[in-house]
């Protein structure tokens, strides 16, 4: 996993500005990714390996009445095929809060069906081609039930209310019925999936009572813990290795079915064995985006200040599984508002339990409200930039609590600026280039700051260089880079010394990779560790008697750019190295966390498997949030109702950014999986089989190159030290929040129509 | 088990990089999965298996193919390239490469060997005239990362190096 090769190191500053935290360094990772040479998980080469293919259901709702595999067990190369009756017993796990589970087996190949595309048995075969047109002849027959199939099913119903979810101050309804204005919508997201380019898979192997397994994952010790469980293994047992992570989105934070058939497999044969899904089966293996539905009432003055907003939310999961999807999470934050109500129920369906997508809760909740908000400033004919700032939050409306950071008021101006807002014309179909309506649409977009623990290990090795191990992960977001930079400006050394080492879950802990927490967790971790390895170098210096800092008397030394000496800049002058090998070491090493003081081992084991010590984002005296302003420019045409985004300007606090480079380059990407959200994506549902009809990259409509233009980001962060050990908040999830709202407002501005329900296809507008 | 273990193989002799490699498969066998699974030349990504997605682009005699689409029995005798195959033997990063890592044109990763292998055809083509015209013909790439302006820049860049 070497990374480096000083050779193809691009950057932007020509001095070592560039090496520290903020500077503008490139990829640590690239060069191994532009040549191929960066193995993903399931590429590992091992003697041995076999090739497992799962078996899906073609029903919705029912039970399997029987399985023949006659045909596929006789099929050449086969070598093991699973069904209920066959696999091993696994027991459950406790889920990612960790709470204890039910005593009871567990079977991830199943009898009772509650979705089209579960996993019903599996063939083990010598070659991939094998297992595949084995595969293809296991029979399955059901007794088939009634599905529900999405939650526009007459049987769907109302739901389950989830009081969790409630969040109500002052008299919202009374509020509303007195006010002057009044609007009210109605705002639905269809199921979307992360449809990450790598498909999910692993490769297990059972040594003894010792599994490894090669997985990509955004999570090493949360998965590595539902392992341990599932075969009842001690958690030291199970290792999990993600060197490179094709794209997660929030799919791979978690270990799933078809990782357990294929461990189990692994076991039963004693033989390492590859389960990689098929693109379709990437749409029901795990869940994507649930679909949802809001009511947004705002009730408001004349003059557009906001006096009630009443928002009801539903957001479907599956039949044996409980997802939660918060509607109300920007809702109940984004605007001042003296009277607020927001509920919300959650509505069985006969799907896969719907996981985590791209700023899970605030996405679709920033549809709601920030579509809202933009139908208001029509409604009292106010600008809808201008009526965002009359409404302005000067603090948290709900926890009552100062922001850490709201850089939203610069973020606004800065992207208004630069957009040009000002030279836009009020009425809607009032712009227009040829037979092209051009509407020009903003919305603001919100993240949590969500914060936990991590550790790493710093050394600095005989030849100066420095290594950093922690069981972290890079799925695109920088992670090799960011903290390499760290190491290196902690240290003093350039970054080419630095050798990041992650995704092995042996090497020191760290929690999920997900709500864009961690860069902000790790970072902080590996500044501890290298500072701590920094003052046992000094300390080594200064008192060794065999060192050449010994006589000098020192209260500290220097280092930088691979040198020590003292501050003053008389007395001696070494390399890392050679004060190294003056005082007979040959490494240094130090670990770093930031768990809190006094924690024990089980504090520990809880903050790295599981995600109940997560620290909540309004801890203390402060309310901590990223925020983002978008700008929007859209062409639809006026006969056939085609939209195009023809230019974005977006503006964003994620606080201290510790790569602009790569920041930018993920800001840019949520925007366009919001580009994708608002014009293009859809699991369509086939009501009679409640199948995903359109379970492949050609019908599941991702944006192409060819749908997205030049996009122009804007950071308008300051530090903010409450939110993270050097000053960062969150990056990976913020840019898509108000994206969608955005082009819907955009639409609106161009065509008069207001479209509620995503994705805006051009059969809404004709 | 035995004779059953076994189907039915042919030899094929693929020229790779422009190294020669014997392989004995079964006539199903994609190009892409003797690659991945036989040659451990994992760098050409499976992303589909389908055609749709454009992860597993190599060329053929110079043009771009999608390996998933293609058996490795159809290219018997052709030139195969991949993308371990297009920096210099002491591993300097051809143009495209070195202007994928410059501008920051991936994320992931994922897809980018597929990405470099569509740019180098796509400007051997003489279709990196404009950025408009890059972004159509890169189209037949997705990036779920959304690098997709970084690749148009990068793809741009390296045109101008390899004209001059």
């Amino acid at each position: 996993m070497t990374i480096h090769d000083p050779r193809t190191r691009h950057g932007d500053a020509s001095d070592g500005a560039m090496d520290q935290v903020g500077g503008r360094l490139s990829r640590v990772d690239g060069p191994a990714k532009m040549t191929g040479a960066a193995k993903y998980a399931v590429e590992q080469q091992l003697d041995g390996l076999t090739y497992g293919v799962l078996v899906e259901s073609t029903i919705a709702s029912g039970k399997v009445r029987s399985i023949d595999i006659s045909a596929a067990e006789a099929a050449p190369g086969v070598l093991k095929v699973l069904t209920p009756d066959t696999i091993m017993s696994l027991r459950t796990a406790s889920d990612w809060f960790g709470t204890p589970p039910p005593d009871k087996p567990y079977c991830p190949l199943a009898r009772d069906i509650t979705f089209s595309g579960q996993h019903v048995a599996a063939i083990i075969a010598e070659t991939f081609e094998q297992a595949v047109a084995a595969a293809a002849m296991v029979k399955v027959s059901y007794d088939e039930t009634p599905a529900i199939t999405d939650l526009s099913d007459g049987k769907a119903g109302d739901g389950i209310p989830i009081d969790a979810m409630t969040k109500e101050w002052g008299d919202a309804q009374g509020a509303f019925a007195a006010a002057p204005v009044r609007i009210c919508g109605a705002y639905n997201t269809p199921r979307e999936y992360q449809a990450p380019m790598e498909p999910h898979g692993l490769i297990a192997r059972w040594e003894g009572d010792k599994l490894t397994v090669w997985e990509p994952s955004q999570w090493l010790d949360g998965m590595a813990r539902t392992y341990a469980e599932w075969f009842g293994v001690p958690f030291e047992n199970v290792r999990l290795v993600s060197p490179y992570i094709g794209g997660g989105f929030g799919s791979k934070a978690l270990a799933l079915g078809h990782g357990a058939v294929a461990a189990a497999a692994a076991k039963m044969l004693g033989r390492p064995v590859r389960v990689v899904m098929t693109r379709p089966q990437t749409f029901t293996g795990y869940g994507g985006r649930a679909a949802t539905r809001q009511t947004v009432t705002i009730g408001a003055d004349t003059n557009g200040i906001i006096q009630s907003i009443v928002h009801r939310g539903v957001n479907e999961t599956s039949i044996d599984g409980m997802w939660v999807e918060p509607l109300g999470v920007v809702t109940s934050i984004m605007y001042a508002t003296p009277n607020f109500s927001s509920k919300q129920n959650v509505v069985r369906v006969n799907s896969v339990v719907p996981g985590a997508m791209r700023a899970p809760g605030e996405n679709p909740s920033a549809f709601g409200i920030e579509s809202a908000i933009d139908e208001l400033s029509y409604e009292v004919g106010i600008d809808p930039l201008e009526i965002r700032l009359r409404n302005y939050a000067e603090q948290d409306p709900e926890a009552k609590k100062a922001w850490s950071t709201r850089q939203l008021r610069e973020a606004f101006a800065a992207g208004a600026e630069r957009f040009g807002w000002a030279r836009r014309t009020p009425e809607p179909r009032s712009m227009r280039d040829g037979n092209q309506l051009i509407g020009w649409g903003v919305a603001a977009g919100t993240y949590p700051v969500r914060r936990a623990y991590g550790e790493a290990v710093v050394r600095i090795l005989a030849d100066g260089s420095v290594e950093v191990e922690s069981s972290s992960i890079d799925m695109g977001q920088g992670t090799y880079t960011i903290l390499a930079q760290t190491a290196a400006e902690t240290v003093g050394v350039p970054a080419d010394d630095v050798v990041v080492k992650l995704g092995d879950s042996r090497f020191p802990r760290a929690g999920v990779a997900g709500g864009s927490r961690l860069a902000g967790v790790m970072t902080g971790a590996v500044y501890k560790a290298a500072t701590s390895a920094l003052d046992q170098l000094i300390g080594l210096a200064i008192s060794d008697p065999r060192s050449p800092f010994h006589t000098l008397q020192a209260n500290t030394l220097v280092v930088a750019n691979g040198r020590i000496g003292s501050p003053r800049g008389d007395g001696p002058d070494l390399s890392i190295a050679e004060l190294l090998a003056s005082v007979g070491r040959d490494h240094i090493e130090a670990t770093g966390d930031t768990m809190p003081a006094n924690s024990t081992a089980e504090d520990r084991y809880k903050n790295y498997t599981t995600i109940a010590t997560s620290v909540p984002h309004t801890e203390g005296d402060y309310s901590r949030h990223s925020w983002c302003a978008h700008f929007i420019e859209v062409r639809v045409d006026e006969d056939f109702g085609t939209v195009r985004v023809s230019r974005v300007v977006s503006a964003l606090d994620s606080g201290r950014l510790y790569n602009p480079k790569l920041a930018e380059s993920q800001w840019k990407g949520g925007i366009i999986m919001g580009i994708g959200q608002a014009l293009l994506e859809e699991g369509i549902v086939d009501r009679r089989h409640g199948r995903i009809v359109n379970n492949n990259l050609g019908d599941y409509l991702v944006p192409t190159n060819a749908d997205i233009p030049d996009i122009d980001v804007i950071s308008v962060g300051i530090p903010d030290l409450h939110s993270s050990v050097l000053g960062g908040k969150g990056v990976g999830e913020l840019a898509i929040v108000g994206v969608a709202p955005a082009i819907a407002n955009a639409v609106f501005h161009a065509t008069g129509k207001r479209i509620r329900d995503l994705p805006i296809t051009l059969e809404k507008l004709i | 088990m035995t004779d059953q273990t076994k189907s039915t193989t042919i030899p094929i002799h693929l020229t790779i990089n422009g190294h020669n490699h014997e392989l004995e498969v079964e006539p199903r066998v994609t190009l892409l999965d003797a690659l991945r699974d036989r040659l451990d030349l994992t760098g050409t990504k499976k992303g589909c298996d389908q055609g749709q997605c454009g992860a597993c682009t190599v060329h053929v005699d110079g043009q771009r193919v999608l390996s998933c689409l293609t058996l490795a029995a159809q290219v018997e005798g052709r030139e195969i390239t991949t993308i371990e195959g297009l920096a210099g033997e002491d591993g300097t990063l051809n143009a495209v490469q070195a202007a994928f890592l410059e501008q920051d044109a991936f994320q992931c990763g994922y897809c980018t060997p597929g990405q470099i292998m569509s740019a180098v055809a796509c400007i051997r083509e003489g279709h990196a005239g404009s950025d408009d015209e890059i972004r159509e013909y890169m189209a037949g790439n997705l990036c779920r990362c959304g690098a997709y302006p970084h690749i148009v820049a990068a793809v741009r860049q390296a045109a101008l190096e390899v004209a001059s």
